[in-house]
């Protein structure tokens, strides 16, 4: 039974426009995928900041490279970051919208400031992007530094109002205390575990991905790619010893109500289970790997099984939600009307842009080698 | 109102425009700034002028890094805020059109991967792979713009999907093509001042040469614009001609503003671009860039102007109230809606200012735009009751007021409590002191011998005596007229007010 006595926006009067788990589904999936960007974004942003200021002596060039290389990639991961959030922000607020709404509204001032953090620090990586390597000032730095917090900031910003969308039994009492939108959900104790977990975890997954991208660079600059592949995989040992510790202290911030659902429930055990064994599995990968004398297919398969670890953390986030909403919400409550039409134009859409997309990142791919290969000669 | 209200201090409305008016006028640069980069390379290979070439290389820089970010950025702000501001109505457009945002998704991420690709891949790509990315961009651009489109004018001819509640007739409602035509000139002529701008940096030759490519693009949306607004025009509902055409005066200042923008950037574009190049200095361009702001800012205003009261026009008014939950608001009271409010005593001043909030918030503020105080400055609460009941008829750009009698008496209330009440016994300057009265409970109506349905045939040749007769059964006459609530001296000085005027010569005119 719903709990009557607290106001929840009614969801809306029309149908889903499609089936729930197709909806669900792309939701997930499209999350993971920005999730990933994000990482780069976020603990991007401050590998390049650590190692351009690193880089500014003459002793660590190989810094200095690696902060020019993020800072080409930084203004392409927020883009892609932003690209795929607006597509999974559409799908949350099918599903959640009357959720959503409300807690963006109680927190609207900063909610709103969102958008012009990510157009600052947006535009800060791009300058950054300009002025990097060589070219890299303590101007530039202290700009790429700004965009650093801004994106640091809007992660904090969505930590509160995704919390705050499942907390129900606060909005009231918020709302007659300040109208103007101008709260965070500070008051819920696993905001801050949470976030951290978040900030923490990026730097994980940014760690693999630089460790990947090290044996990509290692076939042509040998010393820079075992460089990154051994820096990268003990900062991943490191963040992972850490993010073991900040999960602990997230899981025992949550309702016993919510926690329990990783000890008793079959799904969640199984997924919570899988998820430490794949993310110790991709510490082991890329600790052996990455101490080798020469980079192996370790890594790979250790950048995998971070993939595998990030799509479960977003399954073990999904199930967090409903259970938070149990009380208040139930999506299987909602009335289903497929728009049967249109859903077979999106898909036909989607086969052909991802098709447009494949094309032209073969052409660009083809281009740098052909451009490689003159530079060569 | 499902929704709590984001009291910012003015209308929500306000912070949607500066958003959306920006955004529009970087996105439909990015629309037609597309195609302007593919042909100006395509013109600089043909030419085999290099110069053009590296102009078209660093406008591609600039066109990334305004479009990318600010516009790119500025679009998802609109989700931000109109989730903010107007809940409701998102929520309705997301249940509609959820698949064809997710179509036009597809065709941003495309777009977005090959703005990046164009203008970052100049010395990587061979040119015909390089212009066929080009032209992927445009094309996923204008798809972008097809699709959009569609929404934004389902919101003011929903049309057959009022009856339907198909996804394919919102989307191509009766005023989708000319809107997609007029917004497609728009970005054609962006994309040409746009390209002058840039082009100020270039060397003399390189620059008089690109201020005539650049401003045959301007003067060709320029010249499009007029049929095209007039096709558009030509398809609105019979209320949005209505109001442009005098029923509202602000709207004239927004046509007005629109008409001497695009006059004059045809003129310009006409003499200083392609007739005489050279004559296209800074100041001529940064008037331009002007003009083309106030052409897009003054069409976005009118657009969302003549759909008032509506957010969707027949189904969800501009306070997110459905015309389908009226007669139950009216029937069994909004309380039962208003879920966040300030407090739990309805009869409360409180409680009518979260009705005010919840039903008039989200067009008029207390004390700053559109201001509520004066607009009710002389009513008590009585008048005001009655007055909410009939508020759809005052300006006909207002929604029905969503609640019943209790609803009407507390907002009411709270109406009244933001004036101090006018003390009639006492009156020195009589005249003055009636035509108050009329301001305050005819004048919203009537006027005297004005245009505004005029008293005086009715009164002419009477004298207050005959007025102050009537004045008790106003709401007998018509069910639309409030009863006179006021007392017996203000019906003296209102009465003898009306009788003057509307036995006054024809030269002193009275009442609005």
């Amino acid at each position: 039974m719903y709990q009557s006595n607290i106001p929840i926006p009614a969801a809306d009067p029309m149908p889903l426009p499609g089936p729930l788990w197709l909806l669900k589904t792309l939701l997930l999936v499209l999350f993971f995928l920005h999730v990933l960007f994000m990482n780069c974004t976020l603990a991007g942003g401050l590998t390049a900041v650590f190692n351009a200021i690193r880089g500014r002596s003459e002793r660590h060039p190989l810094s200095r490279k690696l902060s020019a290389d993020i800072a080409r990639a930084l203004p392409v991961f927020v883009a892609f970051t932003v690209t795929l959030g607006v597509a999974a922000l559409l799908f949350v607020q099918v599903l959640y919208g009357n959720l959503l709404y409300t807690s963006s509204i109680l927190i609207g001032v900063y909610w709103f400031s969102v958008i012009l953090l990510v157009i600052l620090g947006y535009y800060g990586y791009y300058y950054f992007n300009a002025h990097s390597g060589d070219k890299a000032t303590a101007g530039s730095i202290v700009v790429l530094s700004l965009s650093v917090l801004c994106f640091l900031t809007i992660g904090f910003i969505f930590t509160n109002n995704m919390s705050l969308m499942w907390s129900p039994e606060k909005w009231l009492a918020m709302y007659r205390a300040r109208p103007s939108g101008a709260h965070l959900n500070l008051s819920d104790i696993s905001v801050v575990p949470r976030y951290l977990h978040t900030i923490v975890g990026a730097f994980g997954v940014f760690a693999a991905a630089l460790a990947h991208y090290g044996t990509v660079r290692f076939k042509t600059d040998r010393e820079y790619g075992s460089w990154l592949v051994r820096r990268s995989s003990i900062v991943f040992a490191g963040t992972t010893i850490l993010q073991f510790l900040i999960g602990m202290w997230f899981l025992m911030s949550l309702p016993r109500h919510v926690a329990l659902i990783f000890f008793r429930d079959g799904v969640g055990v199984t997924v919570f289970g899988v998820a430490l064994l794949s993310t110790l599995a991709a510490t082991i990968l890329l600790l052996v790997g990455g101490t080798a004398k020469e980079p192996s297919p370790m890594i790979h398969a250790g950048f995998g099984m971070v993939l595998i670890t990030v799509a479960l953390m977003v399954v073990m986030r999904d199930m967090v939600r409903t259970a938070y909403l149990q009380p208040y919400f139930q999506l299987s409550r909602l009335q289903v009307s497929p728009q049967t039409g249109i859903i077979i134009v999106f898909l036909l859409t989607f086969a052909g842009g991802l098709a447009t997309l494949v094309w032209m990142l073969r052409k660009v791919a083809q281009g740098r080698s052909q451009h490689a290969a003159a530079s060569a000669k | 109102m499902n929704y709590p209200v984001w009291q910012l201090g003015f209308p929500g409305g306000l912070l949607i425009a500066i958003v959306a008016v920006t955004h529009v006028f970087i996105s439909h640069f990015a629309v037609g700034g597309g195609a302007f980069l593919v042909l100006t390379e395509r013109r600089a290979y043909a030419k085999h002028d290099d110069a053009l070439l590296a102009y078209v290389r660093r406008h591609s820089k600039f066109f990334a890094l305004l479009t990318l970010v600010y516009g790119a950025i500025s679009g998802v702000g609109i989700w931000f805020t109109i989730g903010l501001v107007a809940p409701e109505a998102t929520s309705s457009l997301i249940h509609t059109f959820m698949w064809a945002w997710a179509i036009e998704w597809v065709f941003f991420f495309v777009e977005i991967t090959s703005a990046i690709i164009y203008a970052s891949q100049w010395d990587r790509l061979d040119r015909s792979t390089h212009m066929a990315i080009g032209w992927i961009y445009f094309v996923a651009a204008w798809m972008s713009l097809f699709v959009i489109n569609g929404i934004v004018t389902y919101q003011l001819t929903p049309g057959r999907w009022l009856v339907t509640h198909n996804v394919w007739d919102g989307l191509f409602n009766p005023t989708y093509w000319p809107s997609l035509f007029l917004r497609t000139s728009m970005s054609v002529l962006l994309a040409g001042v746009f390209g002058l701008l840039t082009a100020m940096r270039e060397r003399d030759d390189v620059r008089q040469r690109v201020n005539r490519w650049a401003g045959q693009w301007m003067v060709l949306g320029a010249i499009l614009l007029p049929v095209l607004a007039w096709w558009y025009y030509s398809r609105f509902p019979d209320f949005s001609r209505a109001l442009l055409n005098g029923s509202l005066p602000a709207a004239q200042h927004p046509i007005r503003m629109g008409i001497l923008s695009a006059a004059l950037i045809l003129l310009l574009g006409i003499t200083c671009a392609i007739w005489k190049p050279r004559a296209m200095r800074k100041p001529v361009v940064a008037v331009l860039v002007f003009l083309a702001f106030s052409l897009m800012a003054s069409g976005e205003y009118l657009r969302e102007f003549v759909r008032k009261p509506w957010v969707i026009n027949s189904y969800i008014y501009a306070n997110g109230l459905r015309t389908t939950d009226l007669a139950r608001y009216q029937q069994a009271g909004f309380t039962h809606e208003l879920k966040f409010t300030s407090t739990d005593d309805l009869s409360s001043i409180e409680y009518g200012h979260d009705l005010f909030v919840a039903q008039c918030g989200s067009c008029h503020t207390v004390d700053g735009y559109r201001s509520i105080r004066k607009r009710v400055r002389g009513w008590d609460a009585n008048l005001a009751k009655e007055m909410l009941a009939h508020i759809h008829l005052l300006r006909g750009t207002m929604p029905q007021f969503a609640g019943n009698e209790q609803d009407r008496a507390a907002l009411g209330n709270y109406l009244a409590s933001l004036n101090p009440p006018i003390n009639y016994s006492s009156v020195t300057d009589r005249g003055a002191a009636g035509k108050q009265s009329f301001d305050n409970r005819c004048g919203h109506c009537h006027s005297i011998d004005g245009n505004l349905r005029p008293l005086k045939a009715a009164f002419s040749g009477g004298g207050p005596d005959q007025v102050q007769a009537i004045l008790p059964a106003l709401d007998a006459m018509s069910p639309n007229m409030p009863p006179f609530t006021g007392t017996p001296e203000e019906a003296q000085l209102l009465s003898e007010y009306i009788a003057s005027v509307a036995n006054a010569p024809a030269a002193a005119k009275g009442g609005k």
